[in-house]
């Protein structure tokens, strides 16, 4: 669908995204991850033909558009920024209303969208008085004018709590087909299904594909926290350095032991062996985002 | 190009402006301003014995040149920055609309907002000033149409100017400055290079430098505009008036060239995030 070729982007002696190749492929979802300053802004931007890249090339279905091809994507394309300041003396239903009228959408399709992100009865009030999820919410509403098949939402869950970020995604829903791109901090596994991660780090891009590719990619192992029971952690301790691990840790009275994946099975049925001196253990999967943004 | 997109964005910024009280207190003072030419006659021009009508309709061609041009340079000198600053002109951008559409369109929308507020001074005074028998429609018509068109000229040298200045305090001390010369220093200047270098200065280079100020060229097609053997007021009073099509076509040209320099660099920069 879109592909970007090494594309690197540079404002003077900054480099704000090096080389890299990322391509949008129909119908799925991608996160890009990153912490602040990694260049997830940038690429968002020369994803949607804001931003000219300083090198590489942007190809839609294998083309280099030009103004007319853009002006085709951009008619289905849904762009939620970052950070946007609406006009705050418009009410929410002009506001759309307006941005109806840039993409030549019905501006009866308004009322219904404000419904669908629950500021129906905000919807005649002045954009001033709106809260700060309110606003985030109608500037979801902009993206999703006319229906578009392609949205490329810039940090849409910044600054939420988990129960708002999994309520924006309930929001967002899930159309077949449509194409979601979005950028964030962290991955909201719990909120929303996602089919590519793409890890940036300083510009550069650290890992792009699907969770279960990027962990085997990367090896990274299963943590284990091991509580012993009382009076066994000398023999616990003891057998847990017999068995294949990658690292065992004793702290605090119990036992993190990383656990590498090719051992988990084997690991794991040792353990099972060990069970009466054991009262508790938990497993911890660390964000296979977070070990590639930490391995620099 | 979309004549419906440019229009709706026009609309946008046509409220937006007039929701902004800072053009209807402008617009207010103007409005003053205006009346008390209006009601005192020949007395702001400080010239006795002239023929009221010349020395009222001078008068207003004067406070058009001072007021007009300050109302439309600060108009115009945020309109482009402020909009990148809220991140309204990258999502707008965002749309299937082209720089150019946005571009023209946010001009419109100011233009609109502009006329609306002059004509709401130049109407009452017109009102006042028929009452009064002091005018004739004809030259007063051909006076607001003026109006229009220098404020037309300078609300594009101020687009330009807030494109170049990236910031929108830089902008609005850019068009100030701009506002400074062409209402003062640059006929200073001229008498200054008569005096300095007397009887050295061909007519005609004189004549020509006029055209360099879009005030001054105002000024010699209002004079011609309203027919008034008014009283030389500046400097376009002391040289021979050049034919109003030549005189037209210059202020056109100030309106033009300006919004067409704007226009290039607008989508030049927003291509290369080079706009602030």
């Amino acid at each position: 669908m879109i592909r970007l070729e090494q594309v690197s982007k540079s404002f003077g002696a900054l480099t704000a995204v090096a080389p890299l190749d990322v391509d949008v492929r129909l119908g799925e979802t991608l996160a890009v991850i990153g912490r602040n300053g990694s260049g997830k802004t940038s690429l968002l931007r020369m994803l949607v033909g804001l931003s000219r890249p300083t090198s590489g090339r942007v190809l839609l279905d294998g083309q280099v558009p030009g103004a007319r091809e853009w002006r085709r994507l951009r008619a289905g394309l849904g762009y939620m920024p970052e950070r946007i300041d609406f006009h705050e003396h418009l009410s929410g239903q002009k506001t759309l209303t307006f941005f109806a009228r840039l993409r030549g959408v019905d501006p009866q399709a308004v009322e219904p969208l404000l419904e669908s992100v629950g500021l129906s009865a905000a919807g005649g009030k002045k954009v001033g008085t709106y809260s700060k999820g309110m606003r985030q919410r109608l500037n979801l509403a902009q993206a999703l004018l006319g229906d578009p098949p392609l949205l490329v939402l810039d940090e849409p869950v910044e600054g939420l709590d988990p129960q708002g970020v999994r309520r924006f995604f309930d929001l967002l829903g899930h159309v077949e087909g449509r194409t979601v791109v979005f950028t964030s901090h962290r991955l909201p596994r719990m909120a929303v299904r996602v089919d590519r991660i793409c890890v940036l780090s300083g510009g550069r891009l650290k890992g792009l594909g699907s969770e279960d590719e990027l962990r085997q990619r990367v090896e990274l192992p299963t943590r284990v926290v091991i509580y012993p029971a009382q009076g066994f952690a000398p023999r616990l301790h003891e057998a847990l350095a017999r068995l294949s691990s990658v690292a065992l840790v004793s702290e605090n009275g119990r036992f993190v032991v990383d656990v590498a994946q090719t051992n988990k099975l084997s690991f794991f049925t040792a353990i099972g062996e060990l069970s009466g001196s054991i009262t508790d253990l938990r497993v911890e999967e660390t964000p296979v985002e977070e070990a590639l943004l930490d391995a620099d | 190009m979309q004549i419906d997109v440019t229009w709706a964005i026009a609309r946008k910024e046509l409220g937006d402006r007039l929701h902004n009280r800072w053009i209807w207190t402008v617009g207010a003072l103007l409005l003053a301003c205006a009346l008390a030419v209006a009601f005192l006659g020949a007395a702001p021009a400080g010239v006795t014995g002239l023929p009221r009508r010349g020395a009222v309709m001078a008068s207003l061609l004067n406070l058009c040149v001072y007021l007009v041009t300050l109302l439309a340079l600060v108009l115009g000198a945020g309109a482009v920055v402020d909009e990148k600053r809220r991140g309204t002109l990258d999502l707008i951008l965002a749309y299937p609309v082209s720089p150019r559409e946005y571009f023209l369109g946010t001009f419109a929308g100011h233009f609109l907002a502009l006329a609306i507020a002059l004509l709401s001074c130049f109407i009452p005074t017109g009102v006042v000033l028929g009452l009064a028998g002091v005018i004739e429609v004809g030259e007063y018509l051909s006076l607001v149409l003026l109006a229009l068109v220098l404020g037309g000229v300078f609300l594009a040298v101020s687009f330009l100017v807030s494109i170049l200045s990236r910031e929108r305090g830089r902008g609005v001390a850019a068009s100030v400055f701009v506002w400074v010369v062409a209402v003062f220093v640059f006929d200073l200047a001229l008498v200054g290079s008569l005096l300095a270098f007397p009887g050295r200065i061909p007519q005609t280079a004189f004549s020509a430098a006029l055209l360099l100020n879009p005030a001054d060229v105002f000024r010699l097609l209002g004079f011609q505009a309203v027919g008034s053997a008014a009283s030389p007021l500046g400097l376009a009073g002391v040289v021979p008036p050049f034919p109003a099509p030549v005189l037209a076509v210059a202020l056109l040209l100030w309106a033009a060239l300006p919004l067409l320099a704007g226009q290039i660099l607008f989508e030049r920069r927003t291509a290369t995030d080079r706009l602030i």
